[in-house]
């Protein structure tokens, strides 16, 4: 069972929603903002067409959400259940919630949506969950398995009390269309899913229990329903292969010999009637004789409620069906009548704009931009993955007046990486040491020293950026202790001594302090840390700096030496130095050292060394941000040191794109 | 036949033909109109008066632009692009153009719409603020939301200070604003833009009262400013020939001392700093939040 399905447009308002369980907003607000803004949480790539892959899925304070979006109208469609319970058919949900929502409404989802009053969708979806949830739990995960060969089974005979009342599954049918039957018609979205088993399975039992609900919707449901034929017929008349068709065909058949078994044979001989979709939701238009008959004795049979009932049934059902057939269309004309016309008009709207743009146009371009930005030393990984987001930005987009592609997809790259470079809260380090050294009297707190911790990869120059760090602290006449737990490579300790030596000589003028806090080789660094943080505390340090012995990110002892680190030392911010030279190896490192501190704990910041000596290729950056969501916050450019910089996104990504 | 014979089409094309001399009339009467009406086509006829609305994440933004939309409140969750929407001043609320209007004169309707632009407060999503503030047509004021029962100053070692967040965020745009005046080529500088601080939630018992809203964040941004001052280079300057050329300037007065609001008066930027709650039934709503719109209008 779903605790809450939501469905929202990205600018924040909650267009609709349905609660079971009350959810707190914190659970879907968390998601917004890990999974698509700070892109913490990678969402699962399922771009490809033939995807068997699963929705991403993202779990938060025992709650697993999976979501869908459309994009070119901004909604994201998010369901909440809770994580012990398995459910197999989210994804379906989805992706008929989706298909169903932005055809009801596509009209008045064009304007700005600020109230969810105008979307009465409440039946539709009650419809959809007592449809797709299975009643048989045992049952359900082998229906709706996305294997081809069990794609058909109807998921109805999961509902075991109408089980007698169903036709076996005639075995012509069971020879599936291998694609997936039905994805998004008007969303453009990238991300198809798996539809495991047919447009619209049928349901055994919902016709009884939605007649009550069915009633105010009526109205609605018969406009919507029209604007659904309008825009489904033309395609279903379209050329559609056999087998296509006859899996359309097989769900509005198997439902009318359900709901009127003396006419179960009239309607099997329907079967004449090629394009079954478009006249089973024709009952008004009445499409053929035989459907005109059935509407007048159903109507008498029914009543009111049934009626209303039905209508709703079929709508939902065409809905679903033109969604598919439309997939199904656009597939096709693609290859076959991609004609000179379209050729030229093409490249005109390349030059002047409004294009909408498809995989195969920016395909190339997106090839280019992926050897561009590799060029700049970005990690091969990093790399596809921005290409993959601004992928999934563009398809569906329409250019703008007079930008070609290429300059499109430049601009859409140059906030990609703005976007990931930019920190996602205030790196004011400054600001941070004084509200801790010096609290204001109203939050009751202690004075206490500022910790900062360095680690990083052997010779990337921890010692050198601590030292630049420790003169940009002494510059603001700050105390500072600097603390050796590197006790580990020889001549560690001196040259930190000669560091501590120069930079006092040099703050003398300024009014800074600084000394250091050593215990010579071979004890136990977390332990030295965690004296030095006492040591300072006694005597009134504002800042105390840690340095670290370098060890490689696969060498797991050593790794596994810096959760202990962590828990004693408990540095307000562990910083990591990587070299602005290191390639590929760069993702890598990023992730080993963000995960070694233990649960809870991450890395606070990057800081990039030798920025100097690489040029533009500064794709170091994109690297190890991609690799953890953890910002740069310095860069090393330089032998002095004052040789230290904040981060420009502008400049890297000015660089990056040259 | 080559393509200089006598019958050839270009030979045709290029001699005075009667087909030939329409058709050319034609495209040269067309070919500007199409051009023309493509060009226009994607424009809005006419630019309302429009309002930015700015602020940390969860300050409330959302949900007051949906409340000025529908007269009630939307849920909402974090935003991630910007949202506008055309709203009607109530009728009690008078644009300050309209005083003396007729309430029934038909052009009243009109005159009392205008835009408003919720931008996403997250940190990353800035950069819609900057774009909004340089590029908007009709900028009649910005209202700056701020979480009143949010401010009060935190451990600070986390970034879970909403006062060092919502000071650091209106620091930054009120730099902008500042800049947009000095580096302004005319003497008489831009237009003025009115800054509404709208202190929203007071409908929480921990909200802080309007003095000390508007007093905790002045004295903030001003440690925010002097910290900024005493901060690192950052990499744009003077590496490298791409380097981003911008000279560093402070806000208020040269940088020293207490930042006041005050002192933005300097750069055409008067601030206001009301506060309300758009949940909640507490005493004051939003009605001064439409009052100083109506005033700017
Ligand atoms: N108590 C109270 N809560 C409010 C008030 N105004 C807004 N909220 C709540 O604050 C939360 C955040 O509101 P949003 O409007 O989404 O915030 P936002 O400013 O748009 O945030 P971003 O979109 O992330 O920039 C919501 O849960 C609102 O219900 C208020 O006046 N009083
Ligand atoms: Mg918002």
């Amino acid at each position: 069972m779903i605790d809450t399905f939501e469905i929202l447009s990205t600018s924040g308002v909650v267009l609709w929603s349905k609660n079971y369980i009350p959810v707190g907003n914190n659970v879907v607000n968390s998601l917004i903002r890990e999974v698509f803004i700070e892109e913490k949480v990678a969402p699962g790539t399922n771009a490809g067409e033939d995807s068997d892959t699963r929705k991403p899925s993202y779990k938060k304070e025992g709650y697993t959400l999976k979501w869908t979006a459309a994009k070119d109208l901004g909604l994201i469609f998010v369901a909440v259940y809770q994580s012990l319970v398995h459910l197999t058919w989210i994804d379906k949900l989805l992706d008929n919630v989706r298909a169903l929502f932005t055809e009801l409404y596509k009209d008045e989802l064009k304007k700005p949506r600020t109230s969810a009053q105008m979307f009465p969708f409440d039946d539709y979806f009650d419809r959809q969950i007592h449809e797709l949830e299975p009643h048989a739990d045992a049952t359900a995960p082998k229906i709706f398995e996305p294997t081809p060969s069990v794609d058909l089974t109807p998921p109805s005979s999961s509902g075991t009390d109408r089980e007698g009342d169903e036709p076996p599954p005639m075995p012509g049918l069971r020879k599936a269309p291998q694609k997936p039957v039905y994805s998004d018609n008007t969303s453009t979205d990238a991300t198809p899913v798996p539809t495991p088993d047919t447009s619209r399975p049928s349901s055994p039992a919902v016709s009884q229990l939605l007649t009550a609900k069915a009633g105010p919707a009526a109205k609605l449901s018969r406009r919507g329903r029209k604007k659904a034929n309008i825009s489904s017929a033309p395609v279903s008349s379209g050329d559609e292969s056999p087998a296509r068709l006859k899996a359309v065909k097989k769900g509005p058949t198997k439902k009318s010999m359900r709901r009127w078994d003396d006419n179960g044979m009239a309607d099997e001989d329907d079967g004449t009637v090629l394009d079954y979709s478009a006249a089973s939701l024709d009952d008004e238009a009445a499409g053929t004789p035989m459907e005109e008959v059935d509407h007048s004795t159903w109507g008498k049979r029914t009543g009111k409620g049934e009626f209303v009932l039905k209508d709703l049934d079929d709508e939902m059902d065409s809905i679903l069906a033109a969604a598919n057939s439309k997939k199904a269309t656009s597939e096709q004309t693609g290859g076959i009548v991609g004609s000179s016309l379209g050729v030229i008009g093409g490249l005109f709207r390349n030059v002047v704009g409004g294009k909408t743009l498809t995989k195969e146009d920016i395909a190339k371009s997106m090839k280019g931009m992926e050897d561009h930005l590799l060029k700049k030393n970005v990690a091969r990984e990093a790399a596809v993955r921005l290409c993959e987001s601004v992928e999934r930005e563009l398809i569906g987009m329409k250019t703008a007046s007079f930008t070609s592609v290429e300059t499109t997809i430049n601009s859409a790259m140059e906030s990609a990486l703005s976007k990931i470079l930019t920190p996602a809260t205030s790196l004011d380090l400054l600001r941070q040491i004084q509200s801790v050294t010096s609290p204001s009297a109203l939050s009751l707190q202690k004075p206490r020293p500022y910790v900062i911790s360095i680690v990083g990869v052997n010779g990337v120059g921890k010692s050198t950026n601590l030292s630049k760090l420790c003169f940009f602290l002494l510059q603001n006449k700050y105390r500072v202790l600097v603390a050796a737990a590197d006790t580990f490579r020889s001549g560690a300790v001196e040259q930190l001594k000669v560091h501590v030596r120069n930079l006092r000589e040099l703050s003398k003028r300024e009014g800074g302090e600084v000394d250091i806090y050593e215990k010579g080789y071979g004890k136990d660094a977390a332990n030295i840390a965690q004296d030095a943080v006492k040591h300072a505390t006694e005597n009134g340090f504002d800042v105390v700096l840690i340095d670290t012995a370098g060890r490689r990110h696969n060498d797991a002892r050593l790794m596994s030496s810096l959760e202990k680190f962590a828990k004693l030392a408990n540095p307000d911010k562990i910083f990591m130095v990587g070299e602005a030279l290191v390639g590929t190896d760069s993702v890598q490192q990023a992730r080993h050292f963000n995960a070694a501190f233990g649960a809870g704990r991450s890395l606070d910041g990057f800081i990039i060394s030798k920025c100097d000596t690489v040029g533009d290729m500064v794709g170091t950056l994109v690297s190890m941000v991609h690799a953890t969501g953890i910002p740069v916050v310095f860069l090393g450019t330089g032998q002095h040191y004052s040789d230290l910089r904040t981060l420009n996104v502008k400049w890297a990504v000015r660089l990056l794109m040259s | 036949m080559a393509w200089y014979d006598d019958d050839s089409w270009v030979t045709k094309a290029l001699g005075p033909n009667i087909s030939t001399i329409i058709i050319v009339t034609l495209i040269a009467f067309a070919l500007p109109l199409l051009v023309h009406s493509y060009l226009y086509r994607a424009r809005t006829f006419a630019t309302l008066p429009t309002f930015l609305l700015l602020g940390p994440s969860g300050a409330g933004k959302t949900s007051l632009l949906c409340l000025f939309d529908n007269g009630k409140p939307s849920e909402t969750r974090i935003s991630q692009t910007p949202l506008s929407a055309t709203i009607t001043l109530p009728s009690n609320a008078t644009a300050r153009s309209s005083k003396y209007r007729s309430e029934n004169d038909p052009s009243m309707k009109k005159n009392r719409q205008f835009q408003l632009v919720d931008i996403p407060g997250h940190g990353k999503l800035r950069h819609f603020t900057l774009e909004h503030i340089t590029k908007l047509q009709n900028l009649k004021g910005i209202i700056f939301l701020v979480d009143t029962a949010d401010l009060s100053t935190g451990s600070g070692a986390q970034s879970d200070n909403g006062l060092l967040e919502a000071a650091e965020y209106l620091h930054d745009v009120l730099l902008v604003l500042q800049k947009r005046y000095t580096s302004a080529k005319t003497s008489k500088g831009p237009k003025e833009i009115p800054f509404l601080i709208a202190g929203n939630k007071q409908d929480l018992f921990t909200a802080l009262p309007t003095p000390l809203v508007k007093a905790a964040l002045e004295a903030e941004i001003s440690k925010v400013r002097e910290t900024k001052s005493k901060g690192l280079l950052d990499s744009g300057i003077g590496m490298g020939e791409d380097a981003v050329e911008e000279e560093r300037e402070w806000l208020g007065d040269g940088g020293e001392g207490k930042f006041q609001f005050k002192q933005m008066e300097e750069v055409n930027v008067p601030i206001e700093v009301i506060c309300g709650n758009v949940l909640g039934d507490g005493t004051n709503g939003v009605e001064k939040w439409w009052q100083w719109i109506g005033d700017q209008m």
